[in-house]
């Protein structure tokens, strides 16, 4: 069973200050947004960072029961994945990036092909499913949603590019014999456990299994001269600039206002507030509930 | 110059599960309050997916439209309800397609538009037609913005922002039913999932359908200190969430995360303990009906995000507060 794992580097939108956000806002274009962002620290994408731990949980699982697995890693983008990518290749990932724009050569094209990207999730999904098949994936594991545009779709029009069936905020999965898996997901009615087969795409969302593994030192030099397998948009066979046509337009972006009364509840000790929050704000309201 | 023609709409509501009702609600309300489309021809369709061996009555009952159109689909079968979808989209054409919040919505939605060479949006707060443009609002940066984007291609293929499903329509109470019985393919095929088995929610309670949500942020402290504050949710009959600092840490299980990388919860009231307000999270309580908020920092963010705040120690007073609810529920 081959796996291949697509995951986005993204800025740690935590990180940034209410300034920033009204940059990003008023930038009039990709590169704009890409630019108010830059100096931020790049993270995985949330969903993606779980994606990635259960399928080398998924690997271990198969291996206890003497089953392989291969693994593989790959994102689109420019070269600001390179860490993400050697982190992966020290954890057993063979590791492709798929440059957007125009290659090594043209580093403007690239950022600015990335950044295109972030609200146009057909081109994307175009992309993801070309790696799919280069990659020769049974299972096809991305996070659920991510990025700017955070849109859901990506795992579905991929699956739909690829023809297979999509399971999508999936919490948990097991290995269920040689050629199936037990995924948990969240179905629009609640939990549900089920048993699917490749070829399939999965779409990992709240999973109890968050955060990535950190390899050793000794499994990180090991891979220090690995190269990462590189290719373009057009090497996969994919006319990016057709799918971003098609793309809807965004048109602006604004900050959102979350503020409230903020009324401040007073009290000499922690009993005297608690109290006067409850009395005062509180209690009503839960014994309408 | 000659008018434009009238937008055929359609809604699309699964009743092969329990999210019918809410869906229903939810779609009939943003036909109502949430689409400005001018001229709509007569007479919005709800496309209603259905077991096959359920009652037409009683599965068009939440669907927010007097006409419906009846597919008859096993439940988990997207590939049959996208067919069926396509199918219609070839027979009758409509312009624009609003499918309700969920895994479903947005899974029909994504392959009806791109196999029909349609655009697809999701998380739509608001949609209007001008220009021959669709227009929509939705959120962007993981909640951080609020985005404007235009769709021009057709079918526009729209799934609704979970607020949704807060905003109530009563349906009709009776509709004019048709089915739609030559899309329901003798064999469907080899399904894509065996032995589905509905799993039982957390024992923590489920985030998303609370109505009284604590959260403990990263003031909590500690591993104990989270503990303690779950202790004083259970007591009080929470359920019981945290923030990511929370979950990195490795304080709390990752499924109790709210904020934009875990849950998006909307309870009538909502309790925060020792988080500073982040706009990720807040993201995640910012539908609660009411949000009252306790920490050391009475310059931290969440006092202007709370509708009051207290500048206390948020576990001390966390557990006041419990005592005080226990005290009273008796």
């Amino acid at each position: 069973m081959r796996i291949a794992v697509g995951f986005k580097v993204t800025p740690d939108f935590e990180a940034l200050r209410a300034a920033d956000w009204a940059r990003v806002a008023a930038a009039a274009d990709a590169e704009g947004r890409a630019q108010a962002t830059r100096y931020v620290r790049r993270v995985f994408g949330v969903f993606d960072e779980a994606a990635l731990e259960l399928a080398l949980r998924l690997r271990d699982a198969r291996a206890d029961d003497g089953l392989p697995t291969g693994l593989a890693a790959f994102t689109v983008g420019g070269p600001d994945a390179s860490p993400f990518l050697h982190t992966l290749q020290a954890l057993g990932f063979d590791c492709l990036r798929v440059d957007p724009g125009g290659g090594p050569a043209s580093a403007a094209d690239t950022a600015e092909a990335a950044g295109a990207l972030d609200f146009a999730p057909a081109a994307t999904a175009a992309l993801v499913a070309a790696c799919a098949r280069q990659l020769g994936a049974d299972i096809l594991l991305l996070g659920e949603r991510g990025g700017p545009g955070g849109s859901g779709t990506v795992p579905f029009l991929a699956a739909e590019a690829l023809g297979r069936p999509c399971v999508t905020c999936v919490t948990a999965i097991e290995p269920a014999g040689a050629d199936r898996l037990r995924v948990s997901f969240r179905a629009d009615d609640g939990p549900v456990r089920a048993l699917t087969a490749p070829p399939c795409v999965l779409a990992v969302g709240n999973a109890v299994v968050s955060m990535l593994r950190v390899p050793t030192l000794k499994e990180r030099l090991a891979v220090r001269d690995v190269p990462v397998t590189q290719f373009t948009a057009a090497d996969l066979g994919v006319d990016v600039g057709v799918a971003l046509d098609r793309a809807p337009a965004v048109r602006s972006l604004e900050p959102v206002d979350r503020s409230r009364a903020g009324i401040v509840v007073t009290g000499a000790t922690a009993a005297e507030q608690a109290r006067a929050l409850y009395e005062g704000h509180l209690r009503a309201r839960l014994e309408a509930l | 110059m000659t008018a434009a023609a009238p937008l055929r709409v359609v809604a699309v509501l699964d009743a092969t599960g329990s999210a019918a009702e809410r869906h229903g609600r939810a779609l009939g309300a943003f036909l109502r309050d949430g689409l400005d489309a001018g001229d709509i021809a007569p007479g919005v369709v709800t496309h209603v997916f259905c077991p096959p061996g359920a009652d037409p009555g009683a599965a068009s009952a939440t669907a927010p439209t007097l006409d419906v159109r009846l597919v008859r689909v096993p439940a988990h079968r997207q590939d049959v309800a996208t067919a069926a979808l396509a199918a219609l989209q070839t027979g009758d054409g409509a312009d624009l397609y609003v499918f309700p919040s969920g895994p479903s919505g947005t899974e029909l939605g994504a392959r009806l538009a791109a196999r029909t060479g349609g655009s697809a949006l999701t998380g739509v707060l608001s949609a209007a037609v001008g220009d021959g443009v669709l227009t929509c609002r939705r959120a962007a940066y993981a909640g951080y913005l609020e985005e404007e984007s235009a769709l021009s291609r057709r079918p526009w293929c729209l799934v609704l922002d979970a607020g949704w499903d807060e905003a109530r329509a009563e349906p009709p109470e009776e509709h004019v039913v048709v089915e739609a019985a030559h899309l329901t393919p003798e064999d469907p095929g080899a399904p894509p999932l065996l032995e589905i088995k509905p799993l039982e929610a957390p024992p923590t309670g489920d985030l998303e359908t609370a109505r009284f949500l604590v959260v403990a942020g990263r003031g909590a402290g500690s591993r104990r200190g989270v503990e303690r504050a779950a202790a004083a949710a259970a007591r009080m009959g929470a359920a019981f969430a945290v923030t990511r600092p929370v979950v990195m840490n490795a304080w709390a299980a990752p499924d109790r995360q709210v904020g934009v990388s875990g849950t998006r919860a909307a309870p009538a009231v909502c309790v925060v303990a020792g988080a500073s307000g982040a706009p990720a999270f807040v993201w995640g309580i910012e539908r609660a009906g009411f949000i009252a908020a306790v920490d050391t920092d009475e310059h931290a963010p969440i006092a202007g995000e709370a509708d009051v705040f207290v500048a206390g120690d948020a576990l001390d007073v966390l557990e006041e507060l419990a005592d005080l609810v226990d005290r009273h529920s008796r």
